[in-house]
């Protein structure tokens, strides 16, 4: 990319002070040998690991942060920035969105989220991740370093259904010329739509909605719930087979394997469930089953809030900036819900659930800040704690030593949204926040007038 | 089906229908008084700048003083402002709320027969969660499946008042227009029907041209025929009356202002060529996310841009959308705001708007405006609302925190110097909805175990639950995928609750 | 039963035949030696349009009442009759209904997402012009027909007088005073037109042709009144001078909409909630007809303003209540319990304000059970002679029909109810019954000899095999507590009201009446009922068809029970694999 444009760009969004530093991004061909080390200095430091470190310096080699505190040299090779008035923290993590999945929702061609058919354990997200996709330096562009992509997280098929064994989320930092440089973790959990009692079904043959008893509704689910066991059950059998697989005629099955590390309890169940029935079925499901839950979704998490604790289920919240459901439920009620939670003792991380939507993570950290919920919980709700949940947390969301050097460098609070990322480093370099929306603003900015 | 279809199911089956009996919950809302101050309060009047520890008089529902003190009656209600911010009300150039079935007539390809005015309902839950979100006035529209929709209504979130009490007195109506992926069915299909004319963006533009053909002969019709019975003429027949081009004639003749959803900047400019034509007014282009590639035109035109903050991607016309657009078009001289389009998104447009500041580098007044008097503007109705001034109604937002942050909470939301929301009081009238609640199911359990073969009339659906039984398209702006919410794409009119089957065996 | 009509097509005559038949037995009671003059003696009389009288006569000659007081002559010709301890009524008045009318295909509004208007889908109104849903032409005075049993259900329960409409559609015609007893179809009808009634839901859903949307079918509705007025001037004009003048086109539904106009038919306004009650008081004025609202059970928030509004309602007793069968999580918002718990008080306050009003059935298919839904609203403060008033004299007034029905006066149509006791009393027998003059003891539909076995109540699915192939129906049946069956069959063509039912031990029986080739005909369907499931017959009555059919609750086959039957299969694929 022509050096140039880049610091026009750089210019709207940080003082061109800062801009000459802006030479390094995760599009620069390795040839172009980004400095051995970066030396941030000056900077307010929130770890998230301790109290916040004033007047600060952040040490990143080799990908990883090497030193952090106040006293900490700055070694001989290492590029400095001066952060002097500006604040580090963690990169934000958003652990649900179809990132590099879904490019534009309205046309299937670009969307490979859903697979068809009900039971696709098999499916891996990382496999279709699109390195090159608008969204991934859009989102980044927000201070996000890393996401999950996560296979039928809201879509649905052709034929309308998101099925139940929904397949493979991957872990991915938000930089990389392929998927290899950008998979944190290929499989880091299995997703499940959990399925509920419908009563009310729609019939595009008529586009209108069709009504059918509740007797029959449970009929229906009771057979869906019994095909999941039916699959978790094969996968235990298959799991034993695979002991003893020299018997001559045991036959691999590509599904059963890869449901073998969620029967070992290796990989998490990722459930999409909002009420609270549909939350209480999946967690008795997964509690007989012994399988290692996250809920994903939870509008209704605290009404089983308890039942969530004392099955230690952490929760992936829909977004609290999301349209209630039920008429009499209080207008705030998804605002307050993770107060609630959080005083509960249940753990839960923020998410987009949509990446047109990623940037908004930090506002919806922030709104739930404002009904109640203290603002280390909501920090770490959208950085260690889904590091944490996912099992990721020795390697992300908090600026220790020995981390991952994925980092935001702001004039200010990150969940706030007036805030600037002034600079932003994944897998330890320093990464450019230049996307297509920058570019089609610095493009019509200076169309001449009138033409 | 294709994709976006199955999103329209999905969406449509979580949402439950609005329509209900009355202001069930929240709380009743009490009469306004004749006199409240607000004092020491931080005054963001949009107008005049920031008051600093400032206070408001409101008499009668105007706004009568503003200033570092002002002269209250004594038995003026005081709202003590310490630490709070407070704000004009925001006006949402842009809603679907409180309307009674689909905001869609979306049969045919010009559908100004109809009139959202007409199925208001006040009883949508929707008003009063936008009102606790700041939101005073909204600009109800028809939705988008249709190159020409339907007549549009302002309206103050007056909740817990009659339909006849929504309307904002004096504000011209509108009509709603729509251009490209929507009208032309880009993103969704019906099985088993043609597909309908139009499916380009050329046809759209034909459509909108051959109505307006229409409606100019008509008008020309009964001037003739004015002239004739002028003339003494009582030969003279009248032509026979069509509810389809008055409104078009109405926007003809300047009294009716056209609310036109665009998105592509080729599709921008194809209308202000036609409304160049024949003559009339685009006053505001809705969402227009190209519109910062063609601001210089739109400003040219004198055309107003609603648009939102940071969506985009849904679809191909919002592809190349960005959250600069809004800043871009006011650079360029257009006057901006920021809408909704959507009930939840209503409730922070205070957030969306400050995006700007961010985006573009817009000042923290600058983008107040977008949400305040720049929608009142383009509504015409800031000579009522919009900024705090003396005179104007008393449609007031009283934060807890800079509203250009995404951690204030609104207090308490005044329209006509009327507190309609209250946290404090909403907060408090919980439990007693509750206990009615539980009251309720307890007596009706009660009344069927007395009497096993009461139940007799007991009717098959849709008897019983006149809320929450049928999923409702009632938010639908037409297969409208601007909305992020796949709920609000779902193109169906459901059955009546409950609560409208009145017609039992007859009909 | 679609496919099944094919086969029977070829008995269009037997059917024809059998069908006088099948109707002679009502003739027959009504007619032959039978006197003509009556003298109920000494019974207690509530005229309505006065004060009970005790110890009263009422003399019946030919059709009217002679003579209403006490000690009366008594003509030798006339057949006395001991009215001690018996209460005199006017003969009950169901406002709004469609008793009498053959449930004939309606044209749209009926299947939901179906199309609109009298289409069939895919064929789609493409504006007003294209009169969606609209058949105002149709007239129950023409279409009554003596088949329809629920004539002898209704009046057996007291009614002896109904306005009927046909069905379907956003216009679907006009309505009828009907006396509910005759020889001829025509001897039913006692005035007509009487009323336009109106349906202002869309036919069906968004895109299912214009209109699809609320609004969309007031506009129509505007633009119909609009139409039908500058159709009948420009037809005047052209008709003084067709010369150079441009031909007015003929509309079937302006032209009957301007007829009925003009014999005073009043236009029937559909409205429940609130919102819809305002809404029509707005409407009336803007479409400056005479409007009677129609539902009104949300009147108890509204009174007043329909009050000042001067508008008769016709209060629907089909009272809300809790959905069978729902989810038990899908909790009723606190509004819907509240409208559940006041829609009966709706008359009360609808007559506290000085509102005209009527009950009207509305889909109650048991008639029994209507006088219980008026009780409801007398429990919830209505006076019982209000009550009473609003299912005789007031739909009289209402409909224009007041100097011939609704009260016990001399000159009046002989139209009695007489009872055992009070008839919101529970058990409060109809002793007998006159329409025209003509007397008639309430025909008990067929009873359970035993009480019954286990409940039937519920949603069924019915599985049948017809010449053309297996086919399924649905019955949503409602069981009381001695085992009477009521509720409706939904198959293919439509759904039907269950005309008379009952479940006697374990034997069951439920009989519709269907239109079969434009005949209406009784289906019957019988059998045993055992461990949850239904096993018998279904019989076209007179058509010798009959086929087997088996009845099944969805949802009865339990969860457990399910699973392990999963769990073998699943097993046994886990040796397969294992091996």
């Amino acid at each position: 990319m022509n050096r140039t444009l880049t610091l026009a760009r750089v210019g709207f969004s940080c003082s061109l002070f800062f801009s000459f530093l802006f030479i390094a991004n995760a599009q620069t061909p390795q040839s172009a040998a980004p400095p051995a080390a970066y030396a941030i200095t000056h900077a307010k430091i929130f770890t998230l690991a301790g109290a916040p470190i004033e007047d600060g310096t952040l040490v990143v080699r080799g990908g990883k942060i090497v030193a952090v505190g106040a006293g900490v040299a700055v070694p001989a090779d290492a590029q400095v920035i001066d952060a002097q008035g500006l604040q580090i923290y963690p990169g934000l993590f958003d652990s649900v969105t179809q990132m590099g999945l879904r490019e534009i929702g309205a046309v299937s061609a670009t969307v490979d989220e859903t697979e068809t058919g009900d039971f696709n354990p098999d499916v891996v997200a990382a496999t279709a991740v699109l390195p090159s996709s608008e969204h991934i330096t859009v989102t980044r562009a927000a201070g996000i370093t890393e996401v999950l992509a996560v296979p039928a997280s809201g879509g649905m098929d052709s034929f309308g259904s998101s099925g139940f064994i929904g397949g493979q989320a991957s872990a991915i930092h938000l930089s990389g010329w392929t998927i290899n440089d950008m998979l944190i973790k290929k499989s880091a959990a299995m997703v499940i739509n959990w399925p509920s009692i419908e009563t009310r079904s729609f019939d595009f043959s008529t586009f209108s909605v069709k009504e059918k008893p509740f007797t029959e509704a449970k009929q229906e689910y009771d057979k869906q719930v019994n095909e999941l066991a039916d699959w978790i059950e094969r996968a235990r059998h298959y799991a034993q087979a695979m002991g003893h697989s020299g018997s001559a005629d045991f036959s691999d099955d590509v599904r059963l394997q890869s449901l073998v590390p969620v029967i070992r309890g290796q990989l998490p169940v990722l459930v999409f469930a909002d009420s609270a029935r549909d939350i209480r079925n999946a967690v008795e499901f997964c509690d007989r089953q012994k399988l290692k839950m996250i809920l994903a979704g939870g509008m209704q998490a605290y009404k089983v809030k308890d039942l969530l604790r004392s099955k230690n289920v952490p929760v992936i919240l829909r977004p609290v900036l999301t349209e209630l459901q039920e008429r009499d439920d209080a207008y705030d009620r998804l605002l307050t819900q993770p107060t609630e939670l959080a005083a509960a003792g249940v753990k839960f991380a923020f998410a987009s659930f949509d990446n047109a939507f990623a940037r908004r993570l930090g506002q919806n950290a922030a709104n739930a800040v404002a009904y109640g919920l203290p603002y280390d919980e909501a920090l770490k709700a959208v950085t260690i704690y889904p590091a944490q949940i996912f099992g990721l947390g020795e390697q992300f969301g908090t600026l220790e030593t020995g981390k991952a050097a994925n980092l935001i460098v702001t004039n200010g609070d990150p969940l706030e949204l007036t805030t600037d990322v002034r600079y932003l480093f994944i897998r330890g370099q320093l990464t450019s926040m230049d996307n297509k929306q920058l570019r089609l603003y610095e493009k019509y900015k200076n169309r001449p007038k009138g033409n | 089906m294709n994709r976006s279809q199955a999103l329209i199911a999905a969406g449509f089956l979580v949402l439950a229908c609005s329509f209900v009996a009355r202001a069930a919950n929240p709380p009743d809302v009490p009469p306004a008084p004749a006199a409240i101050v607000i004092q020491n309060a931080t005054i963001m009047t949009v107008s005049h700048g920031t008051i600093e520890h400032g206070s408001i008089l409101i008499q009668n529902g105007k706004i009568t003083e503003v200033g570092q003190s002002v002269h209250a009656p004594k038995d003026a209600q005081v709202i003590d402002g310490e630490g709070k911010f407070v704000i004009p009300g925001i006006v949402d150039c842009h809603s679907h709320i409180a309307v009674d079935g689909s905001v869609n007539e979306g049969s045919i390809s010009v559908s100004s027969i109809v009139n959202i005015a007409e199925v208001l309902n006040p009883d949508d839950i929707n008003i009063y969660r936008d009102l606790a979100g700041g939101v005073t006035t909204a600009n109800i529209l028809h939705g988008s499946a249709n190159a020409i929709g339907g007549q549009t209504q302002v309206i103050k979130l007056r909740w817990g008042q009659p339909a006849s009490k929504l309307p904002f007195e004096g504000a011209l109506p509108g009509i709603k227009f729509a251009l490209g992926e929507n009208p032309k069915r880009s993103n969704f299909s019906f099985p088993g029907q043609a597909k309908r004319y139009p499916a380009t963006r050329l046809g759209v533009e034909e459509t909108i041209r051959g109505a307006f053909t229409e409606a100019r002969d008509y008008q020309r019709k009964w001037a003739d025929y004015n002239k004739r019975v002028a003339a003494g003429d009582k030969s003279a027949s009248a032509p026979r009356r069509d509810l389809r081009l008055e409104p078009l004639v109405e926007v003809l003749e300047g009294k009716r202002y056209v609310h036109a959803h665009c998105y592509r900047e080729d599709e921008i400019l194809m209308l202000l060529r036609v409304a160049k034509e024949f003559g009339f007014k685009v006053r505001t282009l809705q969402h227009v996310l190209e519109g910062y590639k063609v601001a210089d035109e739109i400003a040219a035109s004198g055309a107003g841009a609603s648009t939102f903050s940071d969506w985009w991607s849904y679809k191909v016309e919002a592809y190349e959308a960005i959250p600069y657009n809004a800043a871009l078009m006011t650079q360029r001289g257009v006057l901006v705001s920021i809408n909704s389009d959507d009930a939840e998104e209503a409730t922070h447009l205070n957030q969306e708007a400050a995006k700007s500041i961010k985006f573009g580098g817009m000042s923290r007044d600058e983008a107040l405006k977008m949400v305040t008097i720049n929608p009142a503007i383009q509504l015409g109705i800031d000579n009522r609302v919009g900024s705090i001034d003396v005179g104007k109604d008393a449609d007031l937002v009283i934060y807890n925190h800079d509203p250009l942050s995404a951690y204030a909470v609104v207090q308490k939301t005044l329209i006509d110097g009327r507190v309609y929301f209250d946290r404090q009081r909403d907060i408090a009238a919980r439990p007693d909805l509750e206990k009615e609640k539980k009251a309720l199911t307890e007596k009706e359990k009660k009344a069927n175990e007395k009497k096993p073969d009461a139940t007799v009339e007991i009717g098959k659906k849709p008897a019983a639950k006149p809320d929450g039984a049928k999923p409702d398209a009632s938010k639908t702006d037409a297969a409208k995928p601007e909305d992020k919410k796949p709920a609000d794409t779902a193109p169906d009119k459901p059955k009546p609750p409950q609560a409208d089957a009145v017609t039992g065996g007859a009909l | 039963m679609r496919s099944a009509v094919n086969r029977w097509h070829t008995f269009a005559l037997a059917v024809f035949t059998l069908l006088l038949l099948a109707c002679a037995p009502t003739a027959l009671r009504a007619q032959g030696g039978e006197p003509r003059y009556f003298a109920i003696r000494g019974a207690k009389v509530i005229p309505v349009s006065g004060p009970p009288i005790e110890n009263c006569t009422v003399l019946i000659t030919r059709g009217v009442i002679t003579a209403v007081g006490k000690d009366l002559t008594i003509p030798d010709e006339a057949w006395v009759i001991d009215g001690k301890g018996l209460i005199v009524y006017p003969g009950l008045f169901d406002a709004f209904t469609d008793v009498g009318i053959p449930a004939a295909p309606a044209p749209g509004g009926e299947g939901g997402g179906s199309g609109g208007g009298r289409r069939s889908q895919g064929e789609r109104a493409n504006g007003p012009e294209d009169r969606p849903g609209s058949t105002a032409w149709r007239s129950a005075a023409d279409e009554v027909s003596l088949s329809d049993k629920r004539i002898e259900t209704w009046r057996s329960a007291g009614f002896t007088t109904v306005v009927s409409a046909p069905k379907g559609g956003i216009v679907p015609g006009q309505a009828a005073v009907l006396d509910l007893a005759g020889e001829r179809a025509g001897d039913l009808v006692v005035k007509a037109p009487v009323a336009i009634p109106l349906n202002l839901q869309p036919l069906g859903g968004f895109g299912s042709g214009f209109p699809d949307s609320v609004m969309g079918v007031l506009a129509y509705v505007h633009q119909l009144w609009i139409d039908t007025e500058w159709l009948t001037k420009s037809e005047a004009a052209y008709d003084k001078n067709p010369r150079g003048v441009e031909r007015p086109h003929y509309d079937r539904n302006s032209s009957a909409l301007a007829e009925a106009l003009e014999d005073h038919a009043v236009v029937l306004i559909p409205a429940n909630n609130t919102v819809q009650l305002r809404r029509s008081l707005v409407l009336v004025d803007r479409w400056n007809v005479t409007g009677v609202i129609y539902g009104g059970q949300m009147a108890y928030e509204v009174a007043p303003e329909i009050a000042a509004k001067k508008l008769p309602v016709l209060v629907n007793l089909k009272w809300p209540e809790a959905e069978k069968d729902a989810d038990p999580e899908d909790k009723p918002t606190l509004d819907t319990l509240r409208f559940r718990d006041r829609a009966p008080s709706s008359p009360a306050a609808l007559a506290k304000n000085g509102v005209k009003f009527a009950f009207y059935s509305g889909g109650i298919s048991a008639p029994k059970d209507i006088v219980k839904a008026a009780k409801k609203s007398i429990d919830a403060g209505l006076s019982p002679e209000a009550a009473l008033r609003a299912m005789t004299l007031s739909p009289a007034e209402i409909f224009g029909v007041a100097d011939r029905l609704g009260s016990i006066e001399k000159g009046k149509i002989a139209n009695l109810l007489v009872t055992d006791g009070d008839l919101f009393e529970e058990k409060t027998k109809v002793k007998m019954i006159f329409v025209d003059g003509r007397k008639f003891e309430p025909h008990e539909p067929a009873r359970p000899s035993e009480p019954p076995k286990g409940d039937i109540t519920g949603k069924w699915k019915l599985a049948y095999t017809t010449p053309q192939g297996d086919e399924g129906s649905t019955a949503d049946l409602t069981m009381s507590s001695d085992g009477t069956i009521s509720g409706t069959v939904t198959s293919p063509r439509g759904t039907a009201t269950i005309v008379s039912g009952y479940l006697s031990a374990g034997k069951f029986s439920f009989t519709i009446n269907i239109p079969i080739e434009g005949n209406p005909t009784d289906v019957v369907f019988s059998g045993n009922f055992e461990n949850g499931a239904l096993q018998g017959s279904l019989t076209a009555v007179g058509l010798g068809f009959s086929t087997d059919f088996t009845g099944a609750k969805p949802g009865t086959l339990s969860g457990i029970a399910n699973q392990q039957t999963m769990h073998q299969v699943a097993t046994h694929q886990i040796e397969g694999d294992v091996r």
